[in-house]
């Protein structure tokens, strides 16, 4: 049967281009661009998933990024579909899939299709780069609009985009679009969640949103695809099954006379306030990109995950002095709140509900009353152990799909472990060298279990990280350096216990920039694992290249700069692998380089002999 | 080496033989030479549901611009920004209710005398337009761009060059003329005053208001073509222009109460009356209603006698018709309204339908 359909098809288009050719003689260079937009369907189509809720309820579309199963949506498909749903593909065979990782803010969705035979590869589609596309340039949007595919092959539609980096206000109950691609290729319900591609099938974004103001709930000429590398920023917290905050740089803006951005308020915890912006500052340039206009700063801000550290450039004017001065700063955002009542514009009247403030880190809002509740929170039937999905999720608070967080978490764990075994080794380890920058001093230090010793310049400083009631001051010894001694001792516990040593929360966090040196221009991109152990917090930073652990950050209090460590010059010691050059950073201030010159992780000689 | 020497050339013969000037060639570059010579235009509204915004095109190189006539020009507080960001305080030139048209200029063109803005030309008369021809839609439709970010752009293809009735609510629209409609969704709000083109950029017509077919009740994507506002723009430039004296249309003997509420089109046995649209200086505006708004009852005088009030259930738009078709001129009608989550009371004075 679908054989006979694919023999008479290519006949039928065949016998008809012949007959068009004849009628109207179509110029070649039309036949040629037809020709061309035909390969790139042929391409890319296998990719698109049609999304249906697993009890009949919600239905969208999404396109596979990985042989795995790894498929896009958007976050307003999946929320009503629950924690499991079926994916229908254009071989027309209905897949299992499960929720993976969240992005309410931004209104997208990783979920995980299973294969019909474990480990067979699904047909994916490639990421292109959404910075290139240009007004004007052609467009596919693929999906199942209206939810009119029975056998899940997709609609094509086909247009111009209509404009780039637009900001799209999270008016009434809609989520915030920022630095979105608006297109004039119909988009109507059910096309959210599938893919925008380029004429060269590559994705460049994920259609999620139209401007239907007038015409009740269709297509008015005006539909929004979130860009592609907004969701690659966060694609590690998808895969990590994260529930996905975005950033803020806790300023507010405004657009004077001139044209210039200037801070009208800001928040005292944020870190722009600790790296110096204050009120009447001129924002000049964020990540790079140049501010002109608010929409344009809501734009750049919206594109990262909370936590990022990305370059600022301010400009202060002192009239009295008549000077500018201009400023270049890594800023690390903060999170704006993930529990915002976020929902796809609802038939008219809105329900107008006030937000619920939620502290990050507190639960979120228990099942009943809230106006959209949590994915998975209404128990359908079928939502229960029923899906062959069910085996590829966890729960737990403040995650998607905990599951998922376990897989990134063991495997950069793995890469912990190709350190070496630094388990039972000597209570007390030992380090020695000399602190090269920004004056010579020897060091020594001494980390065991529960205390860490450091002479520097001939100065002792001493820490019991765990003794109760240790003032703030001391737990961030010596001083400038932000807690170096505390960043040594939860250093050794890392290695030591891996995920074990931290008690209060270890996870994964996705993908990160990190700064080796200090400075913009070092960015490396980086997975990040996030341990808590007693009253310290710390983010280990792995390359993403080489899965190389380069750093870490140790916090001592929530809102306060972190020791920095960069790790450089691994080398092998007895099987282990140890860095031999540690850069210690803090408050945007080098503290110092260590070069490690001896070490004893071992008791001592004779202990080493006793081993067989 | 050679052979990357030779792929590029080969390259490069077939970009010269194959004039890929076509089909799916990107229109990037047509957008980037048109986008300077679209403005976004500032004006009245911006409360109740009137767009306080609509586009303009520019048509000579110190700072004239061609737009839709419509409230959002009746105000000393005129601005444009032009597609690098800055603004500019702007004038009402000439307007021409009858064509729907008006001719606005930047205050201070002393500026441009050095530094000339891209324009379209009218000097000379726009290209032909055909029934099938692919057009460019540049507008600032819904506000979504602002400042120095480019207008939106859609592509479609003229559907038809024909005169066509137009209207919106109540009010019928004056313009008479030709229209050329196109099959993308061009006419949003805002768009009003955009330029359409040809798919080398050329303007051959200025998006309209959104309006609806009187006959059929639906929702036209049109312009007005250039070659029928080219000669009101030629000639406003140069101060010549005098409106047009055209016998004044009469009122008919209708004695309809006027209140300006426009409720959503009434598709549906039993449409919930929401408001769609609250026309400017209405009754209906003095009164606060505001789109979106559910009516729920109105408190009316009774048809039978007119001292008392009675309060009626308004269940869908056919009952409001019917509740308002009751009541005279003159009379002020509590409107109850839900909006959000609350029923509010409004006062609302019926007037004389206005005349034009």
């Amino acid at each position: 049967m679908r054989l006979s359909t694919f023999a008479t098809l290519p006949t039928a288009l065949l016998l008809m281009t012949t007959l068009v050719d004849r009628a109207i003689a179509v110029p070649p260079v039309i036949a040629e661009a037809e020709a061309r937009r035909l390969a790139a369907i042929e391409k890319v189509r296998g990719a698109v998933v049609a999304v249906f809720g697993r009890g009949g309820g919600g239905g969208g579309s999404g396109v596979l990024i990985s042989p795995e199963g790894y498929a896009l949506t958007n976050f307003h498909v999946v929320q009503p579909a629950g924690k499991f749903m079926k994916c229908g593909l254009a071989d027309g065979v209905l897949y299992d899939a499960v929720m993976v990782g969240l992005d309410p803010v931004g209104d997208v969705a990783l979920i995980k299709l299973l294969p019909q035979e474990p480990g067979k590869p699904f047909p994916f589609a490639a990421m292109g780069d959404s910075d290139k596309v240009r007004i004007g340039d052609w467009v596919l949007a693929m999906g199942n609009p209206f939810l009119l595919a029975t056998d899940f092959t997709p609609t094509i539609t086909y247009g111009l985009v209509s404009g780039v980096n637009r900001y799209q206000y999270p008016a009434g109950t809609i989520l915030e679009y920022t630095d979105c691609i608006q297109i004039d290729a119909s988009i109507n319900p059910g096309n959210s969640g599938g893919p925008l591609f380029n004429l060269d099938g590559e994705i460049i974004g994920i259609n999620g949103r139209g401007s239907f103001e007038k015409r009740g709930r269709v297509n008015s000429g005006v539909g929004y695809a979130i860009s592609i590398n907004q969701i690659k920023n966060f694609l590690g917290h998808l895969k990590g099954g994260l529930l996905v905050d975005h950033a803020t740089l806790g300023a507010v803006v405004r657009s004077d006379d001139e044209g210039r951005l200037v801070v009208t308020q800001i928040l005292e915890n944020s870190d722009a306030h600790r790296r110096g912006l204050d009120v009447g500052d001129q924002l000049v340039s964020f990540a790079g990109r140049p501010m002109t206009s608010v929409n344009q700063f809501k734009n750049v801000l919206g594109i990262y995950p909370k936590g990022w550290r990305l370059p600022l450039v301010y400009r202060r004017t002192d009239e009295e002095r008549n000077t500018t001065t201009t400023h270049q700063v890594l800023v690390r955002l903060l999170g704006v709140g993930v529990d915002r009542q976020i929902q796809e514009r609802p038939p008219r009247p809105i329900p107008e509900q006030p937000p619920e403030p939620r502290q990050p880190g507190e639960p979120r809002r228990p099942p009943g009353q809230p106006p959209m509740p949590p994915p998975g929170d209404d128990e359908k039937a079928e939502d229960k152990e029923d899906s062959p999905a069910a085996k590829f999720y966890e729960e737990k608070k403040g995650f998607a799909n905990f599951y998922f967080n376990r897989l990134e978490r063991d495997r950069l764990l793995g890469e912990v472990k190709k350190l070496g075994d630094f388990n039972n080794l000597a209570p007390v380890w030992r380090l020695e060298g000399e602190r090269v920058q920004p004056i010579k001093n020897a060091f020594t230090a001494s980390i065991s279990q529960n205390q860490v010793r450091l002479t520097l310049d001939e100065q002792e400083f001493a820490l019991e990280p765990l003794k109760p009631g240790e003032s703030l001051a001391n737990l961030r010894e010596p001083r400038d350096s932000g807690g170096l001694l505390a960043a040594l001792y939860v250093w050794r516990r890392f290695l030591e216990k891996g995920e074990a040593g931290f008690e209060i929360d270890f996870h994964y966090g996705g993908y990160e920039p990190f700064y080796p040196d200090g400075t913009a221009a070092s960015r490396v991109d980086c997975e990040v694992l996030n341990g808590e152990h007693g009253p310290f917090y710390t983010k280990w930073y792995f390359r993403r290249t080489d899965g190389q652990l380069i750093g870490f950050e140790t916090y001592t209090e929530k809102d306060h700069d972190p020791c920095e460590i960069t790790f450089g010059d691994y080398r092998d010691v007895e099987g282990r692998k140890l860095p031999h050059r540690l850069e210690v950073r803090y408050a945007g201030k080098d503290f110092g380089i260590f070069v490690l010159k001896t070490h004893e992780l071992k008791t001592a000689p004779d202990a080493k002999e006793k081993q067989p | 080496m050679t052979k990357r020497f030779t792929t590029i050339l080969a390259l490069l013969v077939w970009c010269l033989t194959a004039p890929a000037a076509l089909a799916d060639v990107s229109f990037a570059e047509v957008v980037r030479k048109t986008n300077p010579k679209i403005v976004k235009v500032y004006g009245a509204g911006g409360f109740r549901g009137v767009t306080a915004y609509c586009s303009g095109v520019l048509i000579s190189p110190d700072g004239y611009i061609l737009t839709v006539y419509s409230p959002t020009l009746d105000t000393r507080e005129l601005r444009v920004h032009l597609y690098d960001g800055t603004r500019h305080a702007c004038e009402l030139v000439a307007a021409e209710p009858q064509l729907d048209v008006a001719l606005i200029r930047i205050k201070e063109r002393e500026r441009f005398k050095d530094l000339p803005l891209d324009y379209f030309d009218l000097s000379q008369p726009p290209p032909e337009v055909r029934v099938g021809d692919w057009v460019l839609a540049f507008s600032n439709l819904f506000e979504i761009a602002t400042r120095d970010e480019p207008v939106s752009v859609q592509r479609g293809v003229v559907s038809a060059i024909t005169p066509f009735a137009g209207r919106r609510g109540i009010h019928e629209a004056p313009y008479k003329g030709k229209a050329i409609i196109v099959d993308a969704i061009t006419n949003n709000p805002g768009a009003h005053g955009g330029a359409l083109t040809t798919r080398k950029g050329e303007l051959i017509g200025l998006i309209g208001k959104e309006l609806k077919n009187a006959l059929s009740e639906t929702w036209v994507n049109y312009a007005m073509p250039i070659s029928e506002l080219r000669d009101f723009a030629l000639r406003a430039m140069r101060g010549e222009y005098k409106p047009v004296e055209r016998p004044e249309r009469t009122q008919t003997a209708d004695k309809k109460p006027y209140h300006g509420i426009v409720l959503i089109p009434d598709i549906l046995d039993r449409t919930p009356p929401y408001v769609e649209e609250v026309v400017p200086g209405s009754p209906a505006a003095r009164a606060g209603l505001r789109p979106d708004d559910l009516i729920v009852f109105i408190r009316a005088p009774r048809p039978d006698s007119p001292g008392e009030m009675e309060e009626r259930v308004i269940a869908s738009c056919k009952a409001f018709k019917e509740t308002l078709a009751g009541l005279d001129p003159g009379m002020t009608i509590k409107v109850i309204v839900r909006r959000g989550g609350q029923l509010l009371s409004l006062d609302l004075t019926l007037e004389q339908n206005p005349v034009r």
